[in-house]
């Protein structure tokens, strides 16, 4: 890739005995918004202070457009983080935290306050500069932080959990903001999250990650219908999973009975698991559904009504349907082919996309 | 309002009584004609003059405030020094230790610091004087400093320091920016306990003094043992002018320096509502 | 901060060497010597052969207890009620404050006021009791020892009842806890902490107040700390000198071990 800005080769970070990074790959490109998404202690954190520079990785190559870095001191480096706790100077003011960086490189006066307003005006704070740390909102702490770090025009911006000290109102109207401001700067953010519907709302490409190693990359809407296995497709979104049977192409079984999907590629009865989307299982007749399942509970949530049931084999059914059911009743559920995800065990990226393209150009 | 009387107000101000009453005792006897400290005479001003003319007097204050000075800014300096490198040690076995060690003079009673520092210098061959008192009031005004200044670091985000260097600045800079003006009213209020304990050292001092010099509290002990002085009264009543301005600027400073934040945002939020 | 530099600190290692350690091992190291500089025991033997010596500290021990705990007696309800005040920072500052006066003025301060014909004796024969021997008492003694630490009790009570959560005191009274058994039942448990600190501040210097044993206790009273200042710089046994002083920071350890080991029970309650 031309325009590859970061690229991490095969590193690993160990603590002593415990490890946080195994075999990490990936580049990033020149202005696009990455999200690393996982679940706390999944390493994910641990990239991004690799990638500034605060820890060192045990083995492997971080790269800045080709340059190793590994051995670049955080100071010396062209990212600029944004800290989860936004870390704002408290004994300097507003002016003064976002002047900083810009100060310390013994930048003009006047260049000074220039380049500090300009970086106020983006992020919606003119007027504030000479406010105390203490008298800001956390909405504008946040802001203050962001301007802290783009006034020094980094190449890449790390986000470390930006928004996950502010209420849910603000955290989505942020959300926006920060892709709109991220489109405007046209520099690399590199966003960490354990939030799925943050990472899908403002992403141009995810990594979903656990354990210490990325499961799956891809761009949201191929990491929300093709999860790469059990733990993705329960991180991302609601899901519904069964164990199955992959008769033939085509052709899977579950819960005793054989149904059509779009999955190929696989050994005749390989055992798989089955992922079920909540939203995309309709609620019909009995004789109409695929699926006969007895409602246990339903839920009120505004746009969908949240509906528990279980079918005779006790496999638990979640189902958002638009029309509301009645407790107790038996209902039919049905899907289309393409709503049937097939998940292989233990498959990774590279086999997964290796296989969806021997029989997607089989298709064509 | 409701009533002000109350058994616990009573009380309060019989301890306030209790602690204060032998204080004016002291500066009510030092303007007495009579020259007892029991029997009050007359007004006179001539214990003061007598102290203002007591150049031994004047020589020994000038050396007590030099003590104090130099003890309290050199503790400050290397006391700020060792609480950054307890900060700066990972391993809470090794650091416990430090700390322990830190702490002995700081639980030790007097007399040991000062029987135990008469034999060090001894040992040494260290001339008894100006020099051993000055080098002791350093030692036991560190572990002050130390234990001012290390909460401040502790209660330090430690992003801060990653978020300095993210912004592109060097080790003595992250130091001299962020590190030291956070930690600047610990190093302020443990500058401030050196020299308090320094002014009112007695017993170390008492020890490890020697060849004539001495500090005020010593003079005052030797005084105190041949007998009543009015001088020594006239002595207190000027020390303890100079013990309240010095609490009372230092309580200001503190409260002028943390509500200059608070009225500002007050002002900020007067403003809002209108 | 993995980033800082140790040869900063080497002033701060310096003086643990030279003004800890050193003075410790030299203390021990001399109490193994007689006034003649022979290496001996002998300052032992006497210490824990003689009666008189053995007694003496723990009459130490004895005035040190009642010092403490009448300092204790005055400085919890002080500090207590002291929080409820208006200006309560004020009003400690105002405690605060004599301790900024220097010791031995207070001590002369009571030379003065419990003297033959000084105020307080003026009071008692004016309430018709007549004059008493006041000064060069172990009652002095005690007195004027507790008035001097009360500050320092008082100070990490109040700190330990100002941390206090008020919630616990209001839930305790939804329960139905009358004033008294909030008292002893939650709020004393809860600043024990704070009151142990006090103990700790006072029970040791009580230990080593020789001036005022000679100034108030008109050498009455014999203390550890006077004991160790008469052997050190009047009889110029410095052997028998430092063998008290290592009693004395043996004591010292065994204080220091007993509250710090139930502080750290008590913060793994929490």
């Amino acid at each position: 890739m031309a325009n590859t800005i970061i690229s991490f080769e095969a590193v690993d970070k160990r603590y002593g005995d415990t490890i946080a990074l195994n075999d990490i790959n990936f580049e990033l490109e020149q202005g696009k918004f990455y999200t690393l998404l996982g679940p706390s202690g999944c390493g994910k954190t641990t990239i991004l202070r690799i990638l500034a520079g605060f820890t060192s990785a045990t083995s492997g190559e971080i790269k800045f457009k080709g340059q190793k870095i590994n051995n670049l001191p955080a100071n010396k480096r062209k990212v600029n983080t944004v800290f989860q706790d936004y870390a704002l100077f408290p004994h300097l003011n507003v002016f003064d935290n976002v002047a900083f960086g810009l100060s310390l490189r013994k930048v003009p006066k006047a260049e000074i306050r220039q380049r500090v307003l300009e970086a106020l005006r983006l992020v919606q704070l003119t007027g504030y500069d000479d406010r105390e740390i203490a008298e800001l909102s956390g909405g504008q702490q946040q802001r203050v932080a962001i301007a802290r770090a783009i006034v020094n025009e980094p190449e890449v911006l790390l986000l470390d959990e930006p928004l996950s000290a502010l209420d849910a109102k603000l955290r989505t109207a942020m959300q926006v903001e920060l892709r709109q401001l991220q489109r405007r700067l046209g520099i690399t953010f590199l966003f960490v999250t354990h939030d799925q519907g943050e990472a899908l709302a403002m992403s141009d490409e995810i990594f979903v990650m656990n354990n210490g190693k990325i499961l799956q990359q891809g761009n949201p809407v191929d990491i929300y219908d093709e999860p790469i296995n059990h733990f993705v497709a329960d991180f991302i979104g609601e899901s519904n999973i069964v164990k199955g049977k992959m008769v033939k192409d085509y052709l899977v079984s579950f819960v005793g009975k054989e149904f059509e999907c779009a999955d190929a590629g696989m050994r005749p009865d390989e055992p798989v698991e089955i992922v079920l989307r909540p939203e995309d299982l309709v609620l019909t007749d009995v004789t109409k559904g695929k699926l006969t399942v007895t409602v246990d509970t339903q839920v009120f949530r505004g746009n969908i009504y949240e509906i528990m049931s279980h079918d005779s084999a006790n496999n638990q059914w979640l189902i958002h349907a638009v029309h509301k059911a009645t407790i107790g009743q038996k209902v039919g559920i049905s899907f289309g082919p393409e709503d049937v995800h097939v998940m292989r065990f233990g498959e990774s990226e590279e086999e997964f996309d290796a296989r969806l393209e021997t029989y997607e150009g089989e298709e064509e | 309002m409701k009533k002000r009387f109350s058994w616990q107000n009573l009380y309060l101000i019989f301890v306030f009584a209790l602690l204060y009453v032998p204080i004016f005792y002291l500066i009510f006897y030092s303007f007495n004609r009579g020259g007892t400290m029991t029997h009050f005479t007359g007004f006179t001003w001539q214990h003061y003059t007598e102290l203002f003319s007591d150049s031994r007097m004047i020589e020994i204050v000038v050396d007590t405030l030099l003590i104090a000075l130099l003890s309290s800014l050199l503790a400050t300096i290397i006391g700020t020094l060792g609480a950054l490198q307890i900060y700066s040690v990972k391993r809470p076995v090794v650091k416990n230790a430090i700390l322990s060690l830190n702490n002995i003079l700081m639980v030790s009673p007097d007399v040991i610091i000062g029987a135990s520092f008469l034999i060090f210098f001894t040992f040494l061959g260290f001339k008894l004087g100006f020099g051993s008192v000055l080098l002791s009031h350093i030692a036991f005004s560190i572990p002050i400093v130390v234990l001012m200044v290390l909460p401040k670091l502790n209660e330090m985000n430690l992003s801060l320091i990653d978020a300095a260097t993210d912004l592109g600045a060097t080790n003595f800079q992250v130091f001299s920016r962020v590190i030291l003006p956070y930690i600047a009213p610990g190093v302020f209020a443990g500058y401030f306990m050196a020299f308090t304990y320094s002014l009112d050292d007695f017993a170390v001092t008492f020890f490890v003094t020697g060849n004539g010099f001495e500090t005020l509290s010593v003079e005052i002990y030797a005084r105190a043992r041949q007998g009543i002085s009015l001088e020594i009264n006239a002595l207190s009543a000027l020390m303890f002018v100079f013990s309240l301005l010095l609490v009372v600027g230092y309580y200001f400073l503190n409260q002028y320096n943390s509500s200059k934040r608070t009225r500002k945002r007050q002002r900020l939020e007067a403003t809002q509502i209108k | 901060m993995k980033r800082f530099n140790p040869a900063y600190s080497f002033l701060y290692i310096l003086w643990i060497v030279l003004f800890v350690i050193a003075p410790l091992v030299l203390i021990v190291y001399q109490s193994f010597f007689d006034i003649s500089g022979h290496l001996t025991l002998a300052n032992y033997q006497a210490y824990f052969g003689s009666g008189t010596y053995l007694k003496m500290t723990l009459n130490s021990i004895w005035y040190a207890l009642l010092i403490t705990l009448l300092t204790l007696l005055i400085s919890y309800p002080t500090a207590y009620w002291l929080n409820q005040t208006k200006n309560k920072q004020l009003w400690l500052l105002l405690i605060i404050l004599p301790t900024w006066i220097n010791l031995l003025l207070k001590a002369y301060a009571f030379i003065g006021i419990l003297s033959q014909n000084g105020s307080v004796n003026h009071f008692l024969t004016f309430v018709g009791i007549g004059p008493q021997q006041l000064l060069f008492t172990n009652a002095s003694f005690i007195f004027v020892a507790a008035y001097i630490e009360i500050p320092f009790m008082i100070l990490p009570i109040f700190n330990a009842i100002d941390e206090l959560n008020p919630s616990f005191v209001n839930a305790s009274r939804d329960l139905g806890a009358t004033n008294w058994q909030t008292f002893s039942k939650v709020i004393f448990p809860l600043t024990i902490n704070g009151v142990k600190a006090g103990v700790q501040a006072v029970f040791i210097p009580s230990l080593s107040l020789f001036m005022l044993t000679r100034l108030i206790g008109g050498n009455k009273v014999i203390t550890l700390g006077t004991a160790i200042e008469e052997h050190f710089l009047v009889t110029q046994n410095w052997g028998m000198g430092s063998t008290i002083g290592v009693v004395l920071i043996v004591a010292m350890v065994i204080i220091m071990f007993v509250t710090g080991e139930r502080r750290k029970k008590g913060r793994k309650g929490e």
